[in-house]
C-alpha cells in the first residue's frame, strides 16, 4: 500500500512538473512592430535575432529585438527560446559589446515599456507576458522544430477567431504538435496546451498551411496566439 | 585599517547586499606597489635598469595619494550606478551606444615576483580600462572604436591605444564583413581577454590566454569574413571567421620588455597575420567544440647598444582546439594550444625555435545571483633550442597553475574577485610566460602561490 502511494505521489509529481514546463511555453508571447510582415517566426530565426547573428526574418524583413532588464517574462523567454540563463545572456553581450563584434539591444524596463518601443519602432520585435495587453502591435505564431530541419511556412493561414470567445475577451496562446511532411503539408496535427476551443480554430487554420519541401518529414511544435484585443 | 564594503551603494538590491567584503587595505597600501604615479616607467629609462621595479611607493605621502585615489574609486564605483544608466544617445538620427570599464588588480606572491609586478611585496600595479562607441549607420552597417590602457607592472605603462576601430557590413547570417582594426576571433576567449568581468576568473588560464603577451594575437589591421551557416538534419549550426592583417605590439609588451635584459630595445614589433576559427554549435544544447588556426609572420626591430637589432619569422604558427559545455548555472571550458615560434635573431646570426604547448580545464558554478566559484587547472610548458631547454619537467621550462576564484557580481555594473593561484614551476625560456628575470634579480624558486584580488566597473 506505502509503495502504491508512493507511485502514486511520484506520478503527480511529475505530472505537476510536466504541467509546469507546458504552462512556461504558454506564458510569453512574441510581439513584432505591424511593419513586420510575417506572421509567425521559428525559434531558430528568434535565438538568430537576439544574439545579433542576424538582422532579417527568413522573408528578408529587418527586425532589432528589445529586451526587458528583468522579471518573469524576460526570465521564461531567455530560458525557452535562447536557451540560457540571463546572466549568460549578459556576458554574451558584453562579448559582443567589447570585443567589437555588436551592440547591446535596446533594453527596457517593464512588459508595458516593450510593447510601446516595439509598436512604434519600425522592425522591432520583442516578448511580454502572455496576459500584457499588447494594442498597436502584431503577435507572432512560433514554430519550434522538434526533430529534422527547420522548415518555412509557404503558406500561412490565420485561424479564425471563435466570436463567442473574442466577445468574452477569452485568448491566449495554443499549442500545437504536428508533422510536416517531406512535400510540405501538415498532418498529425494535435493540440498539446491551450483553450480547447481555441485549440479547434487552430487546428483547423494549421491544417490548411504549407511548409517548405524537405527532406524528411519535420515534427514541430507551433503556438498560435490568440489576442481578443 | 579594514574596510568594509556593504551594498549601500545599491539600494535596490541583490542577496549580495548582506556580504560584507573586508580586506585589510591598509597591509595592502603599506606593501605594494602602485601605478598612476610611476611616469618614469620607460624600458630606457636610466633610472629602469632589469631588475628595477618602478612602481614601489616611497613615501608616507605617496601612501596617502593612493589612499585617497582608492577611496576616489570606492566613490566612483558607488555613485557609478546612477550615471552608467546613460549610456545610449542620438546623433545625425542614429543611436550612438556608448561603454566602458575601469578595473584594478592586486596580486600578493610568496615566493618570485610575477608579471613584472613586486608581488612578493604585495602589487596593485595592476590597472585597465576602456572606453567604446558604435553607432548603426543602416540595417546591415556598422561602425564602432575603442580606446584600451593599462599598466601591468612594468607592461602597458598607461600608453592608450586603438583596441578597435571597425567597419561591420553584415548583409546575410552567413556572411558578413569586418575592416579597420578587428579583434582577433581565436579560442574562446581571447577577443575579451582584456575584459575580465566577462569571465569567472581575474586571469584567464596563462598557458593560453598569457596577459602579459596578449598584444601578440589581441587584434589585427585588416579584414574578417564570417557567418554563421545552419547545418541540415539538426546538427546544429557553425560559424566561421577568416582573417588577415598586421599584428602590431607596442614596445610596452611582454617580449620586448623580456628582450631588455639583453640589452634590446625593440621599437617595432608586429607582422603580417592570417587564419580564422571554425566552430560549431552542436545539436547538444549548450556544447560547443572549435578550432582556430594562426599563421604569422612577424619583425621585430630596434637596438643593442646603440646598435641596430632585428628579429624575424622563420615559421611561427598556432593551433587551438576547444570545447565549452553550459548547463544552467554549470560551465566547463577546455582549450589546448600549441605555439611553434621560429625565429632568426640577433641579427640573423642565430636561430631560436620555441615550441610551446598549452592547455586548461575550467569549471565554473553560480551558486547565486551575486556569487560565482570557479576553478582551473593550466599547464604551460616550452621547449627552445637557443636555450638548450628541452626537458618539459624542468621548472624553467613549465608552469602548473591551479586556481580556485570566487566572483562577487554586486550588482549588474560591478563585481569583485578573489582569486587563489598556485603554481609549479616559472616557465623562464627564450618567450616569456609570466615570470620576468628582470623583476627577479636573484633568481627564480621552483613554485609560487600567489593571491589576486580584482574589482571592475563597467557599463
Amino acid at each position: 500500500m506505502t509503495r502504491f502511494n508512493t507511485r502514486i505521489a511520484s506520478v503527480a509529481a511529475l505530472i505537476v512538473v510536466l504541467s509546469s514546463l507546458a504552462a512556461r511555453a504558454d506564458s510569453v508571447k512574441i510581439i513584432a512592430n505591424s511593419a513586420v510582415q510575417a506572421n509567425e517566426i521559428s525559434v531558430h530565426e528568434l535565438k538568430g535575432v537576439y544574439l545579433r547573428e542576424r538582422n532579417s526574418l527568413n522573408d528578408g524583413t529587418h527586425v532589432e529585438p528589445v529586451l526587458a532588464r528583468g522579471g518573469t517574462a524576460h526570465e521564461m523567454f531567455v530560458k525557452l527560446y535562447l536557451k540560457q540563463n540571463s546572466d549568460e545572456l549578459q556576458r554574451y553581450y558584453e562579448t559582443l559589446v567589447f570585443s567589437g563584434k555588436g551592440s547591446m539591444p535596446k533594453a527596457v524596463a517593464s512588459d508595458a515599456d516593450v510593447v510601446a518601443y516595439v509598436a512604434k519602432t519600425r522592425g522591432a520585435i520583442g516578448y511580454v507576458n502572455a496576459e500584457t495587453n499588447a494594442p498597436g502591435v502584431k503577435t507572432l505564431a512560433v514554430i519550434n522544430a522538434l526533430s529534422g530541419s527547420e522548415r518555412a511556412v509557404i503558406t500561412y493561414v490565420a485561424p479564425e477567431y471563435p466570436s463567442l470567445l473574442r466577445q468574452q475577451r477569452i485568448g491566449g496562446i495554443v499549442r500545437l504538435k504536428l508533422i510536416a511532411t517531406p512535400k510540405g503539408d501538415v498532418r498529425d496535427v494535435e493540440v498539446i496546451g491551450g483553450n480547447p476551443i481555441l485549440g479547434e480554430a487552430a487546428v483547423a487554420a494549421v491544417q490548411r498551411w504549407r511548409f517548405a519541401a524537405g527532406s524528411s518529414q519535420t515534427l514541430m511544435e507551433v503556438s498560435i496566439p490568440f489576442e481578443p484585443n | 585599517m579594514v574596510i568594509v564594503v556593504t551594498h549601500a551603494c545599491d539600494s535596490a538590491t541583490t542577496p549580495i547586499t548582506s556580504v560584507i567584503f573586508r580586506f585589510d587595505l591598509f597591509a595592502l597600501l603599506s606593501v605594494q606597489s602602485f601605478p598612476g604615479n610611476a611616469p618614469d616607467t620607460n624600458f630606457d629609462s636610466p633610472t629602469c635598469k632589469p631588475g628595477c621595479l618602478n612602481n614601489v611607493p616611497e613615501s608616507v605621502d605617496e601612501v596617502k595619494t593612493m589612499l585617497r585615489t582608492f577611496k576616489f574609486i570606492l566613490m566612483i564605483l558607488c555613485s557609478g550606478q546612477l550615471a552608467l544608466q546613460a549610456q545610449e544617445f542620438k546623433l545625425f538620427e542614429r543611436k550612438v551606444q556608448v561603454h566602458g570599464w575601469v578595473s584594478q588588480g592586486f596580486a600578493k606572491t610568496d615566493n618570485n615576483n610575477w608579471l613584472t609586478m613586486d608581488t612578493s611585496s604585495g602589487s596593485a600595479g595592476m590597472t585597465d580600462m576602456g572606453l567604446n562607441m558604435s553607432m548603426q549607420i543602416s540595417d546591415n552597417l556598422r561602425i564602432g572604436a575603442q580606446v584600451y590602457d593599462r599598466n601591468l607592472g612594468e607592461l602597458g605603462q598607461y600608453h592608450p591605444s586603438l583596441d578597435w576601430a571597425v567597419v561591420d557590413f553584415n548583409p546575410k547570417s552567413w556572411l558578413g564583413f569586418r575592416g579597420g582594426k578587428v579583434k582577433t576571433v581565436f579560442g574562446l576567449y581571447n577577443d575579451t581577454q582584456d575584459q575580465d568581468f566577462i569571465h569567472t576568473f581575474a586571469l584567464l588560464p596563462q598557458s593560453i590566454y598569457p596577459t602579459d603577451l596578449r598584444d601578440a594575437t589581441i587584434a589585427h589591421a585588416g579584414g574578417d569574413v564570417y557567418g554563421s551557416i545552419p547545418l541540415t538534419h539538426g546538427a546544429g549550426s557553425l560559424s566561421y571567421t577568416v582573417f588577415a592583417g598586421h599584428r602590431t605590439d607596442t614596445v610596452y609588451s611582454g617580449y620586448p620588455y623580456l628582450l631588455t635584459q639583453f640589452g634590446v630595445r625593440f621599437t617595432e614589433y608586429g607582422g603580417l597575420q592570417y587564419g580564422g576559427d571554425l566552430r560549431w554549435h552542436t545539436p547538444v544544447n549548450g556544447l560547443v567544440a572549435g578550432f582556430s588556426r594562426l599563421d604569422q609572420d612577424t619583425q621585430g626591430t630596434g637596438t643593442r647598444a646603440g646598435l641596430f637589432a632585428e628579429e624575424h619569422s622563420i615559421q611561427d604558427w598556432t593551433n587551438q582546439f576547444y570545447a565549452q559545455y553550459t548547463h544552467g548555472r554549470f560551465r566547463i571550458d577546455s582549450e589546448y594550444r600549441r605555439y611553434l615560434r621560429d625565429q632568426r635573431i640577433q641579427n640573423g646570426t642565430n636561430e631560436d625555435e620555441d615550441d610551446v604547448r598549452g592547455w586548461y580545464i575550467s569549471g565554473a558554478y553560480r551558486v547565486k545571483k551575486w556569487l560565482e566559484v570557479g576553478s582551473y587547472y593550466s599547464r604551460y610548458s616550452i621547449t627552445s633550442t637557443a636555450r638548450k631547454l628541452l626537458d618539459r619537467d624542468l621548472p624553467q621550462a613549465h608552469d602548473y597553475d591551479k586556481v580556485v576564484t570566487a566572483n562577487f557580481d554586486a550588482n549588474r555594473f560591478w563585481n569583485i574577485k578573489v582569486e587563489g593561484h598556485f603554481m609549479a614551476g616559472f616557465g623562464n625560456a627564450p618567450y616569456p610566460n609570466g615570470f620576468y628575470p628582470q623583476v627577479n634579480p636573484t633568481g627564480f624558486k621552483p613554485d609560487t602561490n600567489a593571491l589576486v584580488l580584482k574589482t571592475s566597473l563597467k557599463f
